[in-house]
């Protein structure tokens, strides 16, 4: 070459700056309000006088009072208390069934796209177990196994595993067609490597999205299965199981549903902005 | 401002938030003159004429002037803009395939810029369709209108977009790298249809591009843009034979030409690659066709040919990533997939090809982990050495491949590929994505590291500049066949074959003279 330019050429390349997702905005607020319902259900029932369990002598469906804050309902119990203990349940439920859901559809996922026989089998059974509505689903299977915590769990993990699986399909088959995972055969690397070190950690992001947005449908599964009493079963709480017994008497009292409904809807929402700001985050 | 003038621009700034893209700049483009702007990637050259014509993206804000003849258009309302544009001003865009529609028909496309500014019926809108695809020199224009896009070339598309370009008779026509995506020879019949054209119907035409080959046949007068600010403004012969500024000169000095390195061989020994009689089908479609290819131990051998000429194809063969249909691959003595480890490979996209989420120095340690090649101290000194023999400053290894700029990034895939000190390097159109001058630089580098390292080199290029000043000898592929092969000086500079003559004859020539 007849060129003799000065090598290497100097660094012009604005290096790009992690956007601060988690400290403005959406992110901010989302974390905010998902915290909120956290510690309410962490250090809520140490602050409670009342016993969830406890049936309260002469306290039958009374309204909120300096006593009972959120009133009794009508086994005589405080509200507040088993809406705390209730938030528990709930977030326990969500953060143990949810990421088991996903890692196993992830799994699942991920590893049918190895052999296209696998894919396709995959794929037609994800099929049938998305064609479910999520409650019908839930009627079938607690039909099968009872009603209970345990069953909240396992239809919970069965919605769950073919969205996440799908996600991750859909995001393997992609990142395998990149040019860094040519590269990786080139020089000889087993699918199992190009698989660890290239195409998943390529493909979580979306999964991780989705992580955020199953973690609120888990709390909206919890308090739909309650309502049609086969969700967790009393005399346990549970955020559902206070909704379905406010529901009861809401010509008597409607500030009974009050509780329940502001924990879920809070809820809901800090999980849904977070997943907007981690996928806003996505882009950058 | 002269009387002539169809475009003045003065003191033009472009910035976005913070950054400042365009940095006061002053040109004019005269009637019927041919005015290029040229720069490299981030020289504001794209942005300059985009801002002319009100095209830029809500957040950028423009300043200065720019006059189309008595009319200011920066800062001009949108409607009076509409009426500029396609009237006017119009515009050539770089890749014709996404400038049309692919659900109407071209005769559709062109009838509706003529209606969407004179008064015409559908009947005299689709005559002068008809014509103006006859001005771009569209064979049967009269059933060529009934097209779509797809049925048509990629050359025959520029033409059409021309030809929508030129429909309202505009005084200027902005031409976006308008040859940057089409093959060497679709290339040359464009640039002389813009020149016919310019002389036939005195439209002034800015050109922006990078590629001095295409200015020096073209343009009247140069403008060189750098970092957004205009370096140098002349004639382009005055340009070409006395640059007056020391980057104008880098600029020229980089551009690889034919012809200006001195015939070099190496005696053959033994055989690095050797493809006999090998046949790639993809389905119904044959994409190489009994070619055979020898590489000796040390030999440079380059693969020129245009786009769908298997080029690509054989470097895949030939690392192993495609099975033959039929026909022998033998790699190091041995087939492709065991000789794995004595391959190295070097990819056109150098972005594309390292993973976003590792950081340098586990890019190009990659190799040496699945061979488990070196670990320890022994690992973390071999990747200090290759970064040392790409010229990267070590400080990098804890970088991301996004924080590296084109050039850099295709220095840590060439580490990557020396990492296991291979036999054969298998480079495809590693420098196509990259700048002139930094193309300059890394081939540079491969010529250095051939020569100490002396491994054989499948080099897979478009570009017969850049593989006549590398390349021992040299294949010609057209449609998967080796229409010619030979030693570099002989097969570029006095070809035999027709479709070689054809594709030396093409190259657009640095030099305004020639």
């Amino acid at each position: 070459m007849t060129a003799t330019l000065e090598t290497p050429e100097p660094v012009e390349v604005a290096v790009p700056v992690r956007p601060k997702t988690f400290l403005r905005g959406k992110g901010l607020v989302g974390l905010v309000l998902v915290g909120l319902v956290i510690a309410a259900g962490l250090i809520g029932p140490l602050l409670v006088s009342w016993d969830p369990y406890e049936q309260i002598p002469g306290a039958n469906l009374l309204g909120p009072s300096g006593t009972h804050l959120l009133g009794t309902d009508d086994l005589n119990r405080d509200i507040l208390a088993r809406l705390l203990a209730g938030i528990r349940v709930d977030l326990l439920i969500g953060f143990t069934a949810v990421p088991f859901g996903a890692l196993l559809g992830c799994a699942i996922g991920a590893l049918a796209t190895v052999n296209n026989v696998l894919d396709v089998a995959v794929q037609r059974l994800f099929d049938v177990l998305l064609a479910f509505p999520q409650l019908i689903l839930a009627i079938g299977l607690a039909a099968v196994i009872g009603p209970g915590t345990t069953s909240v769990v396992i239809v919970i993990v069965c919605v769950e595993v073919p969205i996440f699986g799908r996600l991750l399909r859909t995001a393997v088959l992609r990142v395998r067609e990149s040019q860094f995972v040519t590269a990786s055969e080139v020089i000889g690397a087993g699918k199992a490597h190009v698989l660890r070190h290239h195409v998943l950690p390529n493909s979580l992001e979306p999964a991780l999205v989705q992580l955020a947005l199953s973690l609120s449908v888990a709390v909206f599964i919890e308090g739909a299965m309650s309502v049609l009493g086969i969700g967790v079963s009393p005399p346990h709480p549970s955020i559902g199981a206070v909704l379905t017994t406010s529901l009861r008497y809401l010509d008597l009292n409607p500030l009974f549903a009050i509780g329940p409904l502001v924990v879920t809807a809070v809820l809901v929402l800090g999980f849904q902005l977070i997943a907007q700001a981690t996928n806003a985050a996505r882009g950058a | 401002m002269s009387t002539t003038d169809v475009l003045s621009v003065t003191g033009l700034r472009v910035a976005f938030g913070q950054v400042e893209a365009v940095r006061g700049i002053d040109f004019t483009v005269a009637e019927g003159e041919i005015l290029a702007l040229v720069g490299e990637s981030g020289s504001g050259k794209s942005v300059t004429a985009r801002a002319v014509l009100g095209l830029l993206p809500a957040g950028a804000s423009v300043r200065g002037s720019a006059r189309l003849g008595e009319q200011e258009l920066v800062g001009a309302e949108e409607e009076t803009l509409r009426q500029v544009r396609g009237q006017q001003v119009a515009m050539v865009f770089q890749e014709p395939a996404t400038a049309l529609n692919p659900v109407h028909t071209i005769g559709w496309q062109i009838a509706a810029v003529l209606r969407a500014h004179q008064q015409l019926s559908k009947a005299d809108a689709s005559r002068e369709a008809v014509r103006l695809l006859e001005l771009v020199g569209i064979p049967e224009p009269a059933t060529r209108v009934r097209h779509y896009p797809h049925q048509l070339s990629g050359g025959q598309k520029q033409r059409v977009v021309i030809a929508i370009a030129l429909a309202n008779n505009p005084r200027l026509i902005i031409a976006d790298e308008p040859t940057t995506a089409l093959d060497v020879t679709v290339q040359a019949e464009i640039l002389s249809l813009l020149r016919d054209l310019r002389d036939r119907l005195g439209t002034a035409i800015l050109l922006i591009t990078h590629n001095m080959g295409v200015v020096a046949d073209l343009a009247d007068r140069v403008a060189v843009m750098r970092q957004g600010e205009l370096v140098e403004q002349a004639p382009v012969e005055d340009l070409f034979a006395r640059p007056a500024r020391a980057y104008t000169q880098e600029l020229l000095a980089a551009v690889p030409r034919l012809g200006h390195r001195a015939p070099s061989a190496v005696p053959v020994a033994d055989l690095a690659l050797h493809l006999d009689q090998v046949v790639v089908h993809y389905k119904d479609f044959v994409a190489v066709d009994k070619v055979d290819l020898r590489i000796g131990q040390g030999e440079v051998v380059g693969l020129v040919g245009e786009s769908g000429s298997g080029k690509s194809t054989i470097g895949k063969v030939a690392a192993g990533l495609l099975r033959t249909s039929s026909g022998s691959v033998t790699v190091l003595g041995t087939d492709p997939i065991s000789a794995r480890p004595r391959i190295g490979f070097i990819f056109q996209d150098p972005g594309g090809s390292l993973n976003p989420r590792m950081s340098i120095a586990d890019c190009i340690g990659e190799p040496l982990r699945v061979h488990k090649a070196a670990r320890g101290k022994q690992y973390r000194d071999r990747i200090a050495d290759l970064l040392d023999s790409v010229r990267l400053p070590t400080s990098y290894t804890h970088r991301r491949p996004k924080e590296l700029s084109g050039g850099q990034r295709q220095r840590v895939g060439i580490a990557r590929a020396l990492a296991l000190n291979p036999a054969l390097l298998i480079a495809d159109e590693p420098t196509s994505a990259l700048d002139v001058s930094v193309q300059a630089a890394v081939l540079e580098l491969v010529t250095d590291l051939q020569q100490t390292l002396g491994f054989a080199c499948l080099f897979i290029s478009h570009d017969l500049a850049v593989v006549d000043n590398l390349a021992h000898r040299v294949t010609v592929l057209h449609q998967g066949r080796v229409v010619e092969e030979g030693p570099h000086h002989e097969v570029l500079r006095t070809p035999t074959a027709p479709y070689t003559r054809r594709l030396v004859a093409a190259i657009p020539i640095p030099d305004p003279i020639e």
